[in-house]
């Protein structure tokens, strides 16, 4: 009754995708979710609502903010059903970190970003090219056929640019760019032979697919989406692996520790904690994937201590819960532009454009003071009622003021860097020996600090931000740069790094615990750098490579 | 010194001049607003709104939108207290002048009349400009007509009247187009 072919802690982006691969391949798999049952469509309470349906119109109650400062920057109050609270999930800064979470059926993937994009060779050579961290222990030919596998199942719009270091991969047709975004790419092409300016690859579905969507170009995706117009794991892959008949989902289970039995040195299962009962179950199966996110992955394997661990499971290497990583955003620069005045856009894009990396390609002409890059997301539009604020038009009031406030204003264009951030050893995730949450469990604790290499590349996005703009004719180029906590991208990852030595990092090249070989994790916290790229698409690929490779490995009756 | 450290420079002096300045309304504009009074001038917040936003031949104005109702609500549960505090102050301050001078509530009062309150008003919330005028938002609160213009601008444009009759609302647009041609009086779209 409690004993499975395997089990994955976490539905999120990686979890669904573990669950879907091993149900799919004929695995009794249970998939173990801390939070609520998030059922598709049908609990997207807010999908349908007006504006005027909120009663504070999006808007959050201070008192509410006052109780959730980190959880509040990410939510309004059409979605705060899928974040967690700050009061009722504390953990521990140590310096300004935002913990962005959503414990429910299907995770971050109801709330996330949704652009896909493909790392190459220039990232996972960089560690070794430059002495920092360690080596990946896979390049990119080991990955491209996931890549394609995965995106050949999700559905991603985009463009085929045809550049190496942002390798093309299967996309349904591109969404449009519009007028001032047009204007902007070809004006960088004119005056930059670096870089090109193309629609963002965004997992949004421009045409049906797999039964799903097509989008209905609404932009209220973090709401859930009853047309199954993006990709979540409630509406693709948890769906898929449920029709195997091979899936037992649990929700309200908080996995506590993964066990381990020194005799056959394999994991055998998980002790699991209910949330509302607090009665605690175990439960057994021959594999286990950990997809619980970067930080509550680090956080578990930090608990489940031992005598052969215990410094906290598969951590010989002393890596488990270091290297934490995210995005650094906040520098970037917008304008105004004058002409196209009679174009306007029909429709809400859920996506911008995107300038891929074009910093440190490996030639003299992109070599920086610092390592690494950027990739700049923007979008234009025209300055509507909700960029005006207290600015509104020219000032005054009445019925000239209303004149200018109802019709389209001037095109204006913004764009903003998600930039690499190196892997410290002391950005770090640890258990706080005294603090207990409401479920008995130790605090988590968050340590992270930028450095040099960070500060010297903001200034450089800073600077090439207001640049472009500047070359493309925009007036009233206002660029910035605030160090906003990290978190804030939403992107932390590398608390269980791969490598090629167990001596210095967590998992192979197959996520495959180096110490523990039935125990593979394949969501943010295996990544040996972070990359410039918005990482879901990676963990999609890496989880449905683990998950061939331990079906493989189960048969050979190596696990 | 860069440039950085001169803004910096500039905010310091700023705060600090306007703070020693005011210093002894410090208490007053961290004083429990009173909600209780802000909400029996229900009609009076309508009013304003109904000035700032009027009804006009083409579309309804912030009245018929409900935008007292809204004001009201984001005072008391969306707005941090100093704004909130000014912004009740202004409101009582406002209907005095308006009782002595014209011998008759705000709404009662002609369009000529409120507008020239409300104009008095404005001229005394302006902020500084630029850089300090953020500045002083931020740290001393809002004034009085500022709060007034952005959630009557907010209210409307997010009511039902405001977004599909002041504006075009495409509830379900099922397209996106990039580039089209304006027509004449094309009106802006009331959700990005």
């Amino acid at each position: 009754m409690n004993t499975f072919d395997a089990i994955v802690v976490g539905s999120g982006i990686s979890g669904g995708w573990a669950a879907k691969e091993l149900c799919e391949k004929g695995l009794k798999t249970l998939v173990l979710e801390r939070g609520r049952n998030v059922e598709h469509i049908k609990d997207y309470t807010t999908a349908f609502l007006h504006p005027w349906q909120f009663p504070h119109r999006g808007n959050l109650p201070i008192q509410e903010i006052a109780e959730n400062p980190v959880a509040s920057n990410a939510y309004t109050e059409a979605t705060r059903q899928f974040f967690v609270s700050d009061k009722e999930h504390p953990y521990i800064q140590a310096n300004p970190f935002h913990w962005i979470r959503g414990y429910q059926v299907g995770g971050r993937s109801l709330t996330w970003g949704r652009q896909c994009y493909r790392l190459s060779d220039l990232d996972f050579e960089a560690n070794a090219k430059e002495g920092i961290a360690v080596d990946w222990p896979i390049r990119y030919k080991d990955l491209e056929a996931w890549y394609d596998y995965v995106e050949d199942f999700v559905g991603i719009s985009g463009q085929p640019e045809g550049l190496p270091h942002l390798p093309d991969g299967h996309y349904l047709p591109p969404l449009e760019m519009n007028c001032i975004e047009d204007h902007f790419k070809k004006k960088v092409k004119e005056n930059y032979t670096d870089r090109l300016v193309t629609i963002g690859r965004v997992a949004n579905l421009s045409k049906g697919w797999k039964g799903r969507g097509p989008c209905q170009l609404r932009n209220l995706c973090d709401r859930g989406c009853p047309f199954s117009g993006y990709f979540s794991s409630n509406a693709a892959t948890l769906p898929a692996a449920a029709a195997t008949g091979n899936l037992t989902l649990q929700p309200d289970a908080i996995v506590l520790e993964v066990i381990y039995d020194e005799k056959s040195r394999k994991a055998t299962g998980v002790r699991v904690m209910d949330a509302h009962t607090k009665k605690i179950t175990e439960y057994y199966a021959r594999i286990i994937f950990l997809n619980a996110s970067t930080i509550a992955t680090a956080a578990i394997l930090l608990n489940s201590t031992s005598k052969a661990f215990p410094q906290g499971l598969g951590n010989t290497s002393g890596q488990v819960g270091h290297n934490l990583m995210d995005h650094f955003v906040g520098t970037g620069a917008q304008a105004e532009f004058d002409g196209f005045s009679d174009q306007y856009y029909s429709g809400r894009r859920p996506v911008g454009v995107y300038i891929p990396r074009f910093r440190n390609l490996g030639t003299p002409a992109t070599q920086k003071d610092y390592l690494r890059g950027f990739g700049f997301q923007g979008a234009g539009s025209r300055i509507e009622w909700q960029d005006m604020g207290a600015a509104a038009g020219k000032g005054g009031f009445g019925e000239d003021f209303k004149k200018q406030l109802l019709k389209p204003g001037p095109w204006m264009m913004w764009m903003g860097a998600w930039g690499e951030t190196l892997p410290y050893f002391d950005n770090k995730v640890e258990l706080d020996p005294t603090q207990k949450d409401s479920w008995g469990q130790s605090l988590i604790k968050i340590s992270f600090q930028y450095q040099e290499n960070e500060r010297k590349m903001r200034k450089d996005i800073q600077a090439s931000a207001e640049e472009m703009l500047h070359k493309a004719g925009f007036r009233n180029v206002h660029s910035y740069s605030h160090e906003s906590p990290a978190g804030t991208a939403v992107h932390e990852c590398g608390t269980a790094r791969m490598g090629r030595d167990p001596k210095t990092s967590v998992l192979n090249a197959w996520n495959q615990m180096h110490d523990v070989p039935n125990v593979f994790i394949t969501d943010g916290s295996c990544m040996t750098s972070a990359a410039w790229q918005n990482p879901s698409l990676t963990y999609m690929a890496l989880t449905a490579r683990a998950c061939d490779y331990a079906v493989q490995e189960l048969k050979k009756g190596n696990l | 010194m860069n440039r950085r450290k001169a803004i910096g420079g500039i905010i310091l002096t700023g705060i600090g001049s306007a703070l020693a300045f005011s210093g002894y309304k410090w208490h007053d504009w961290h004083k429990q607003p009173d909600i209780h009074w802000l909400e029996q001038h229900k009609d009076l917040v309508s009013a304003l709104a109904e000035t700032v936003i009027p009804e006009t031949p083409d579309s309804p104005g912030a009245k018929t939108a409900g935008v007292g109702e809204y004001i009201v609500l984001m005072i008391r549960d969306c707005t941090e207290r100093m704004s909130a505090n000014k912004f009740i102050d202004g409101l009582k301050e406002l209907d005095d002048y308006t009782r002595s001078k014209y011998k008759q509530a705000y709404p009662a009062c002609t369009a000529a009349q409120q507008k020239e309150i409300l104009s008095r008003f404005e001229e005394q919330g302006k902020p500084f400009k630029g850089i300090i005028g953020k500045a002083q938002n931020r740290y001393l609160g809002k004034s009085f007509f500022t709060t007034l213009r952005e959630l009557t601008v907010s209210g409307y444009c997010s009511s039902e009247a405001g977004a599909t009759k002041g504006l075009a609302y495409l509830y379900i647009p099922g397209a996106y187009h990039g580039c089209m041609t304006m027509t004449p009086g094309q009106k802006g779209w009331a959700t990005k």
